[in-house]
Parts: structure tokens; sequence; C-alpha cells
């Protein structure tokens, strides 16, 4: 889903949302400064996606989230270059390359065309050990580079509550089980004196809780944002506006900026729905996407507007930042470690991840849900068995999303027009 | 059991490898619970000491996987996705387990886990019933805590199925059985380069995961005291993927080589001290410190063990063999190769119980060639 920050946009025939340039100007700004600061000195973080980086936020260690800097590096289109130095190593360039890009930056020479001027070598890298391959991974940062790996556990619950959309904001732990928080709780109390000591200064937990208060009220407006959208009549913004607006604003969570992003983004989408805009004025088809994006042709999700008055209507990123991260509570330091430690669980372990896109697609009103199955989706079979059981009809496409290679643009694309001709017609009535 | 020669207990040991349901259907006769596992770090006394056989579910080359591929689709190991095969329709000779014990010692494994709990709960297939046993493996003390809870519920749970506790005596004698298993475990490791080829040093390991533990270490004790002469072939250390079938030994083996060691939990890499103490606490010290799954090994640790292995085996070459989509080991063969010393070779993507013989011919002839010059 980090991925999604790589989107440029380009051919417009919808309104373009203001907060997505903001956002865009705004990361370019940060970023520049982070790398003036790193050079006096300052400590830097590389924190993966899916861990805690409120802690970092809390006591003002600045840090980057791994997958967004893989994203810049593919949108420059360094990715090729940077994993010929895994390969020369003898290390896989084909295993969560995703992950793997800024140690691949890290491992090649310097250039002066590097993305962005190129990512700082950080202080302390952070990342939960999920799957084979990232605990072997990040320790590479430690054993070729010397920069210290911290490894947090990823834990995996027997039993699970089905309905975590409801339960998740303030009542997780029934959601997701005391023993999972507790672990990470204990991991991060065991990681706080490292990043005290990289702050120079002592862990504030009032500080962390501001930190929570923003992030959470960034959800709700997430929330509102997406529910807005759910329920205007005509889908108002074109998908691939929404996403970097409502991305790169979750690289800053718990900041003011992030939060007055968030609801800039809701005041936008919600003068636009009492204009009546709408990217399909004739709206027939309201589809659904479920997978990872198709990072190299992004106008795809477009194509059908004109022709099949049909338009994607729902964007995995958007519906998790307003479900997935909101956590309430009095223990701050808890409630942050209830935000991570079931966090992949919720859009990839089923009954989670099917239930929801299950529910998501009903309060959408979809009329139907394309899955692309990439090489290494999980679950998907039990993905487009809920939805058919709920009488959503679903295309399956099997393709390597990273990889423009593994599919025919055109082919794919006729096969996903034939498939909109055959969903009934909603402006008839049906 | 009566004391038995070194021939008839290497027969023995053949046939638990051959019937990997023989001893799982004496179990049942008796009317005793069979309990199918899958993860290395498996608490099995636990299970044995709740009066039931652990046998760990294997694969077998040549199974019909389409069903098992439906569901389990993904990246993910074939071996697990034809161990899916054996518990959705067994055939002949599968155990028929009554409680299925899954544990998260990789991302294939905790898959496995997540499909049967879905086809569960949607009653899209019947299965056994599942248990899922979390147990983690970072140094921390946050993970001994955690572990030491899904230890202690685990025990609740199997008391909650055969509705009684497991009582100290019990567990005792459990843990004894299974600290005897392993005793006999090691003197085989330290055996079987002079003594058994790589397919049969993997048949007697694979045995003791399919028998009574007590039997098999006075079984496997007894087949030790055998004459052996050192087999025919050239040495060679398998690291990578594991081997719960002897199909590609055999295969390896047929081309002229010989499996001296592996450090993969079905073979040596299954070694284990013993636990000792009869506690909750010592199978948690166990469970999270002395079992490490081969993916919560840092590369250094994976090299410096190989490079001890391969010198006490006499390997002269080194393998490492990644199954499709068993990828992690990738990571860390250029640090084991260079640690081990010897010619190595990678073969990725290999298909379930088979190998490419001329890529690995390929891949180390330049290398020996050179060390010759
Ligand atoms: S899985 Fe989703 S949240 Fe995690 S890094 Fe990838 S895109 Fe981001
Ligand atoms: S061989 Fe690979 S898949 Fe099998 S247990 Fe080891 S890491 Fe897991």
């Amino acid at each position: 889903m980090s991925e999604s920050t790589s989107i440029r946009p380009r051919r417009r025939t919808g309104p373009r949302l203001a907060a997505a340039r903001d956002a865009l100007q705004h990361q370019r700004e940060w970023f520049a400064t982070l790398r003036g600061q790193t050079e006096q000195g300052r400590p830097l973080a590389l924190v993966n996606a899916d861990a805690p980086q409120e802690l970092f936020r809390a006591m003002d260690v600045p840090y980057v989230v791994n997958q967004w800097w893989s994203s810049i590096i593919s949108a420059k289109r360094m990715s090729g270059r940077y994993l010929k130095a895994l390969r020369e190593r003898g290390l896989p360039d084909d295993v969560e390359q995703y992950s793997a890009l800024p140690l691949a930056e890290a491992l090649s020479p310097r250039g002066d065309d590097a993305p962005w001027g190129g990512l700082p070598t950080p202080s302390l890298v952070l990342a939960e050990c999920t799957g084979d391959s990232m605990r072997r991974m990040f320790q590479l940062w430690e054993s070729e580079l010397g920069v210290p790996f911290w490894p947090l556990e990823s834990a995996a619950a027997e039993t699970v509550a089905v309905n975590w959309w409801e339960l998740m904001r303030h009542d997780w732990e029934t959601a997701i089980g005391s023993a999972r928080i507790d672990l990470l709780q204990d991991e991060l109390k065991a990681l706080i004196p490292r990043i005290e000591e990289l702050a120079g200064a002592r862990f504030d937990e009032e500080r962390l809780a501001q930190v929570m208060a923003l992030s959470n009220e960034q959800a709700e407006w997430n929330r509102r944002t997406r529910d807005l959208l759910a329920a205007a009549p005509r889908c108002p913004v074109p998908v691939d506006d929404i996403i970097p607006a409502v991305m790169i604003p979750q690289w800053h969570r718990g900041t003011s900026w992030a939060t007055a992003a968030a609801k800039s983004v809701y005041d936008e989408v919600s003068s636009l729905v009492g204009e009546g805009r709408a990217v399909v004025p004739e709206e027939r088809h309201r589809l659904m996407w479920i997978g990872r994006g198709l990072w190299f042709d992004m106008d795809f999700y477009r194509s059908f507007e004109q022709s099949h008055g049909a338009v994607f209507v729902w964007s995995m990123y958007l519906a998790l930042a307003a479900d997935a991260y909101a956590r309430y509570g009095d223990d701050p330091l808890r409630a942050l470690a209830a935000r991570f430690c079931a966090f992949r669980d919720q859009m990839y372990t089923p009954p989670w991840s099917v239930e929801w896109y299950v529910k998501e697609a009903k309060t959408h009103r979809v009329d139907g849900v394309v899955h692309l199955i990439s090489p290494d989706s999980r679950s998907s079979w039990f993905t487009t068995h809920a939805l058919r059981q709920a009488g959503i009809p679903v295309l399956e496409i099997r393709a390597d999303n990273a990889d423009g290679r593994s599919l025919d643009p055109r082919a794919m694309h006729d096969q996903v027009a034939r498939w909109i001709e055959s969903l009934p017609d909603q402006s008839q009535g049906c | 059991m009566r004391p038995i020669d070194a021939q008839q207990a290497a027969a023995a040991l053949r046939a638990a490898h051959d019937d990997r349901a023989l001893h799982a259907r004496q179990f049942a006769a008796q009317g005793r619970p069979v309990v199918g596992y899958v993860g290395c770090d498996t608490p099995v006394e636990l299970i044995t000491a709740a009066g039931a056989l652990p046998v760990r579910l294997a694969g077998r080359a040549g199974r019909d996987t389409s069903l098992a591929r439906t569901y389990l689709d993904g990246a993910v190991d074939p071996q697990v996705v034809n161990v899916l095969a054996a518990i959705l329709t067994p055939e002949d000779g599968d155990p028929v387990p009554d409680l299925i014990v899954i544990t998260h010692d990789c991302d294939a494994s905790l898959q496995l886990f997540y499909t049967l709990r879905e086809l569960r709960r949607t009653g899209t297939h019947s299965c056994p019933p599942v248990h899922f046993v979390d147990l983690l493996h970072l140094p921390g003390e946050a993970t001994r805590r955690y572990n030491l809870g899904r230890l202690s519920r685990f025990a609740d749970q199997l008391a909650a199925w055969r509705g009684r506790a497991v009582n100290a005596a019990e567990l005792a004698e459990a843990v004894a059985d299974h600290d005897a298993a392993r005793r006999a475990r090691t003197a085989l490791r330290k055996q079987r380069a002079s003594a058994l080829t790589g397919g049969e040093a993997l048949r007697w390991y694979a045995a003791s995961t399919a028998m009574p533990p007590r039997a098999y270490a006075d079984t496997l004790t007894a087949a030790l005291t055998g004459e052996f002469t050192r087999p025919e072939g050239r040495p060679l250390f398998v690291s990578g993927s594991t081997h719960d079938t002897t199909d590609v030994y055999d295969a390896l083996e047929g081309d002229g080589w010989l499996v001296v060691g592996d450090d993969h939990d079905w073979g040596d890499g299954g070694d284990q001290p013993p636990v000792g103490e009869p506690t909750l606490e010592a199978l948690t010290d166990h469970y999270t410190r002395e079992v490490v799954p081969s993916t919560a090994r840092t590369p250094q640790q994976i090299a410096s063990a190989a490079r001890g292995a391969v010198t006490r085996s006499g390997a002269a070459h080194l393998l490492t063999y990644c199954r499709q989509y068993d990828d992690a080991h990738r990571w860390d063969h250029p640090a084991r190769a260079a640690a081990a010393g010897v010619p190595a070779a990678l073969l990725r993507d290999q298909p379930y119980a088979g190998l490419d013989l001329p890529a690995l011919t390929a891949q180390l002839a330049p290398q020996e060639a050179q060390m010759t010059r």
C-alpha cells in the first residue's frame, strides 16, 4: 500500500484535489529539511510501515518509512540499478524487493542522481519480523553497513473476533487478545531506552498521548472521508487522487500537519459532493479493486470511465486509513502496541481481511470487484468466495503488479471491459 | 519393548519411515488419540503427556495437490500444500489425526493454519480440530514471557480436549522419553557421516516423528550398535529448505554424492539438547532458545553453524537447496558459502521432492576447477 505514493498524476479528466498537491509539496520540503538535519548530525531512524513509528515521533527522532522510500526509488526508476547491488553480493533481488530497496540503495555506490538527494544513512532500523525473509534481510543493515537493526516479533493469534472494524477503536483488547498486545508493549518498553539514547532525552508518556490523540483524530477524518465517498450518490473523486492525499499524511501521523491534511481532504471531498461533482456524470458501474495497485499502468483505473461509465470507487489505502489505525485508551503505549501488533492481519489474514472486503464492498454499493491475485497473494480463494457468496460479481486477474512484463495490458483491458459489459447496468435501475 | 538387534532395529526405523501411519494405527487400535503436528518447534512432550501420539505431518511426492492448491494458493512452499492435501483427502498410509497442532516456525506453517481455520469457519471443508501454538524466537525477555503464555494455553487446551489435565508424573515421563529420543538423535548425528547414506540417515531421523519417543530412543540406540562401513560418494552438505521425504537425497546419492550432513530440521538441524526439567518454564526456555527455526536465525548464526557442521562431517561441497517459494534461505547463502570454505551451489525454485542435478554440477564444476588449479 505504501507503493501508492509513487503515483504521479497523469491524464486529468475529473477534479484534481488540492490536498494531494499540497501533500506532495509538503513531502519534498520535509525531506529536504530532514536531510539537512541529518547532515548536521541528527539521528535518523528507518522504520518499516507496519512498525510503531509513533514512538520516534513522540521523542522527536526523525524517521523515514522504509516502504515510502522504496516508492520514491521506484518512481525515480532507480530500482533496477539498486537491486543490482544485492545481486552482485549473491543476495536475492526478487524477494520482498519493496522492503529491500532502501537496503539495496545503501549498498550501492552513491551517485549524484540519487532520488531526492538520497536517503541519509540511518542510525537505527526498526522492523517486525514478518514472513521468513524480514529478519535476515534487515540483519544485513547491521552486518553489511554497521547500522543497528532492532527486530520486533510478528505474533499470530489462534482465534480472533471477526468484526475488527467495529471493535478496534475502543475495544481492541477484545479484537486482538491481550497476549499479543502484552508482547509488543513489552518490546516497546525495551526499545524506549534505545530511542532515548538516540534522542538524548527522556521518554515522556504525555507526549506520546498527544501523538496518539492527533493520529486518532487523523484516522477519524479519514473515516469521515471514506464514509462520505461510500455514501455519495456518484463517485466525486478519482481513486488515484485520493490515494496520495491520504497516504502522505499517514507517514506524518501524530503531527498537527497530518491531522490538518486529513481534515482538508475531507473538506474538499465534502464540497465536491455538495456541488454534485462526479467523475463520470452517468455512473453505470461502481467497481472495487482488491489486491496491489497496478503501478505500471495507473491510467488503467480511469480507462473505463468514458467507454463504460464505470468508476473505481474504493481504495484499500483510504479504507485502511479509515478503519485500521484508530486506537483509543488511557495507556498510550498499550494503545500504540494495539495499533501495530495485529496490523497486517487487518488486510491480509482471514477472517479479518475477507469479511472486511465484503463489508466495504457492500457499504460502497459496488457492482463488481476486480481481484488482482499476485504471486504472493494470500487467501485469495476465500476473498473471492466470500464476495460471491454475498452476491457480488468478482473478476479474478492473476498478475504480478510490480512487473509490467507479466501481463499484456491490452489483453487485460479487454478482459475487464468484457466483464464490465456483463454486469447489470445500474443506470437502468437493475 | 523387547531388546532387538541392530538389524531388526534398522528395519523398524525404516518401517516407521516408509509407513508414517504404522504407529498411529497401533495407537488408534488401542483407542488412543493421534495428534498430527506441523512445525519443528512443536512442544511434543505436552502431546505425549496428554496420552496421544505426536506424528509430524509430511508430504509425499506425486500426490494430487490441486484441491489444496486452490485454497492455499500464493507463494507458499509446495511442501505445506502437499501436507494440506494429506489433511483434506488422506490416502492410504497417511496418518489420520484426531487433532492438528501447528506452530509458527515459518510463514508456510502459519499460512497452513490460517487456511485450515478459514476452511473450518466457513464450513467449506471438514477437517480435524486445529490448535495453533504461536511460539516466537527473538532472544528478548518479552518473547520468553509470551511463549510461556502460549505453552500454558496449549496445555490447557490439551486438558480440555482429553477431559483431564496433564499431571506432573505424566509430564515428567513425557519429557524423559523425548529427551531419550533427543539423545539418540544426537548420537545419530555424530555417527551418520561415517555410517549411513544421507537417505538412510534421513529415514532414521524421520522415524522419530512418527514413533512413540521411548520406542524410538530404544530402537535407534540399538540400530546404532550395528557395524557400518562408510558409504561411497562425494561428501556433500545440504542446507536450505527442509526435506520431509528422501526423494532429493536419493536422487543426489544416485548421482554419486553422499549427503554427510544437513542443517534443516528433519535432519541434523532437528538436533536438540535435552529439556531436563519437566516444567512449563523449562519447556519455554527450550522452545524459545534451543529450538530456533532457520527463519529466526541470523545469517551469521547460520554461517557459523554451517562452518562447524561442514568441518565435522567432512563435506567437500555445500548445496543450498531452495524449494519454489521458500526463498528465505537465499539471504544467507553468500555468508554460509563463504563460511563453509568449500565449493558451494545454490539451487532455487526447486519443485517439491525434486532437484535440478545438471544445474548443481554446472555450478560446482568451475569452482572445483579453480580449486585444483
Ligand atoms: S503491507 Fe501495506 S502497510 Fe505494510 S508496508 Fe506494505 S503497503 Fe505499507
Ligand atoms: S524449509 Fe523453509 S518453509 Fe520449510 S520450515 Fe524451513 S523455512 Fe519454513
